[in-house]
């Protein structure tokens, strides 16, 4: 204890001698800690940024689809394969841990008009639940309820952005009436826009919802393309998941339909994600190489300055390897003290961006960082400790 | 105490030119001697203060200290005996300026493998003052005299309680006056505390005050 005690006095002594040249030196590591902690903690934000935009989309999501998962990921499955009705939907009501179920006939490519201007809109038809499912927020006007979807309204909802495309203005939308495979609907409601988030659902503001029953003009067959459901909680996800597979599978061949959730959408964003932000890391991390090299060239300098001390220290009674440990000592200190600077003003820079961008710095990349900067002290370090330490004493001392 | 038998250096100077600084020296140093090697620059004399000091390696020879064969030494405990059974005082002082006065005497302590004792601090606060420093301790060596500083590197040189001092030309950078009162010290030390000592010096009345004169000329005892 007394003799790291010791080195690291001796360390920290050599640098308040040459304190223009520590600070010099350790600026090589502040700038690679700096921008490998910055690339990461964008990283970071970048995906906790991609999952929120998920989870807008409703988070626990769980959609039954027809066909299976290969062919419903190649945009197949709308066309053709089964239907579900009335029936599916009350065995799936009764699974417990579900809070919203919306079973939903969705057209899409049809074309809406209004005003003579006309726009490519993907209809959902479903029951108010719907409301619960997607997360949809109402802007103006209402939503539609559940006395609505019994009577069969011809009644839809627009998002805002799709709304000002139709009619100029949503107050001018509001209570119009839009074109849908020439029958009327009346707008009652305009939805807080969503944002094009093209992430497997496409332009999530292309979407326009109606009663489930007033799509009987495109839906003769009066059936379900599909069911969505929210799960209570993300615990519960995977066992109301299982749930449901297991009902249907009692009626349908297990290859007819899919259950899937929006974390296995999630999952693929993500690992593309990691590919970026690891090839990124690896680029900043050049910069950590170049500083350890500037460390490096110094440890030179100092050992080449203070032969004689070694040689005194050696005559004293030293070892090679408390040389070596004294110069290495130096450099990791040299090292640790550019790493804490750059990890330091990185803190600062994630702060004051907090507010535009969700970056932050994780406990890992805190750790990877100071472990990173000892790593470089003690290897861009050794090759000079060890000239040092090697030293014949009594040249070293005679050094003048 | 030391014995050296048959000891050479030797330097390769050219491909077929060999320079011997130290020819065939047998030497014994007995416990409680106070000794000087006396020669001229260039005799081997401060050659053969390294070796017996073991901060140089002899070429040819054997060394015996305390009839222990120092070649078959590794340097982790030629490093210990280096700490523990010598200690050094050079002309050139050869104390580290950016430590302190204390934390210079203190050096040795640092690399002690044995435990000590003593309180390192306490003993060399006792040299500091038994050697006229006292007040000088958090000064650094360019801020004291040149006898000051020889006081403090032989503080330094008795930290760690060695069995011999080796003084090479202790006097050599020190005008008459200081070098007599350095001279005086070191007599002190043998004759008080019976540490041995061996000088080396070019001056024969520096080396008429000793009890022993060991005279080297071109490499060899004469």
């Amino acid at each position: 204890m007394k003799y790291i005690i010791f080195l690291l006095k001796s360390a920290l002594e050599d640098f308040s001698h040459n304190k223009g040249r520590t600070i010099l030196t350790s600026l090589g590591i502040l700038i690679g800690v700096l921008s490998v902690v910055l690339v990461i903690a964008f990283g970071l934000g970048l995906r906790k940024y991609v999952e929120n935009q998920f989870e807008s989309l409703g988070a626990n999501l769980i959609f039954v689809m027809p066909g299976n998962k290969k062919t419903i990921l190649q945009g197949g499955g709308m066309m053709g394969g089964i239907k579900f009705d009335e029936k599916d939907v009350n065995n799936i009501k009764r699974v417990s841990n579900i809070s919203y179920l919306a079973p939903v006939f969705v057209k899409t490519g049809a074309m809406i008009e209004a005003e003579g201007k006309s726009e490519v809109v993907e209809v959902v038809a479903s029951n108010e639940e719907i409301i619960g499912v997607m997360n949809l927020e109402l802007e103006e006007g209402r939503l539609i309820e559940k006395k609505d979807i019994q009577k069969g309204q011809k009644i839809i909802l627009l998002h805002l952005s799709m709304a000002e495309k139709l009619f100029i203005s949503s107050d001018l939308a509001l209570g119009n009436n839009v074109v849908i495979d020439k029958q009327n609907y009346k707008v009652i409601g305009i939805l807080k826009s969503k944002g094009g988030g093209g992430l497997g659902g496409g332009d999530m503001d292309a979407h326009v919802y109606i009663p489930f029953k007033a799509s009987y003009s495109f839906n003769p067959e009066k059936k379900y393309y599909g069911l969505y459901f929210k799960a209570d909680s993300k615990e519960n996800v995977f066992i109301v998941k299982d749930t449901v597979q297991k009902i249907l599978e009692k009626r349908y061949d297990k290859d007819d339909f899919s259950v899937m959730e929006q974390s296995e959408l999630m999952d693929t964003v993500s690992s593309i994600f990691n590919i970026i932000n690891t090839v990124l890391i690896a680029i900043a991390a050049i910069s950590l190489v170049v500083g350890g090299v500037g460390i490096m060239n110094i440890m030179y300098v100092t050992v080449t300055e203070r032969i004689k001390e070694i040689g005194i220290r050696r005559a004293l009674g030293a070892r090679k390897k408390d040389i070596l440990y004294q110069f290495i000592t130096e450099s990791v200190t040299l090292s640790l003290l550019g790493g804490l600077m750059g990890l330091g003003l990185a803190e600062i820079i994630v702060l004051l961006i907090q507010s535009l961008f969700p970056a932050y710095i994780n406990l890992s990349s805190v750790l990877l960082a100071l472990g990173v900067s000892s790593a470089i002290g003690i290897i861009f370090g050794v090759f000079p400790a060890k000239k040092a330490a090697d030293l014949s004493p009594i040249d070293a001392i005679r050094y003048e | 105490m030391i014995h050296l038998k048959n000891v050479w250096k030797e330097y390769q100077l050219d491909k077929e030119i060999i320079f011997s600084s130290l020819k065939a020296i047998n030497l014994k140093i007995e416990k409680g001697e106070f000794s000087s090697i006396i020669g001229p620059s260039g005799s081997g004399k401060s050659t053969l203060m390294h070796v017996i000091g073991l901060l140089d390696k002899p070429s040819k020879g054997e060394i015996l200290i305390e009839g222990k064969d120092i070649s078959k030494l590794d340097d982790d405990q030629i490093s210990t005996l280096r700490n523990e059974f010598v200690g050094f005082v050079f002309q050139q002082f050869n104390l580290i300026p950016k430590l302190t006065i204390l934390e210079n005497i203190l050096i040795p302590t640092v690399y002690a493998r044995k435990k000590l004792n003593y309180d390192p601090k306490e003993k060399a606060m006792e040299l500091i003052n038994n050697f006229g420093l006292a007040g000088k301790e958090k000064s650094y060596p360019n801020k004291i005299s040149g006898g000051q500083q020889q006081r403090v590197a032989i503080a330094r040189a008795l930290i760690m309680n060695p069995r011999l001092i080796l003084a090479d030309e202790p006097t050599g950078n020190l005008d008459t006056k200081t070098g007599e009162d350095i001279l005086k010290l070191l007599h002190n030390l043998h004759e008080k505390k019976g540490i041995t000592v061996l000088l080396v010096t070019h001056d024969p009345k520096i080396a008429d005050k000793t009890e022993r004169k060991i005279k080297i000329v071109d490499g060899e005892i004469v």
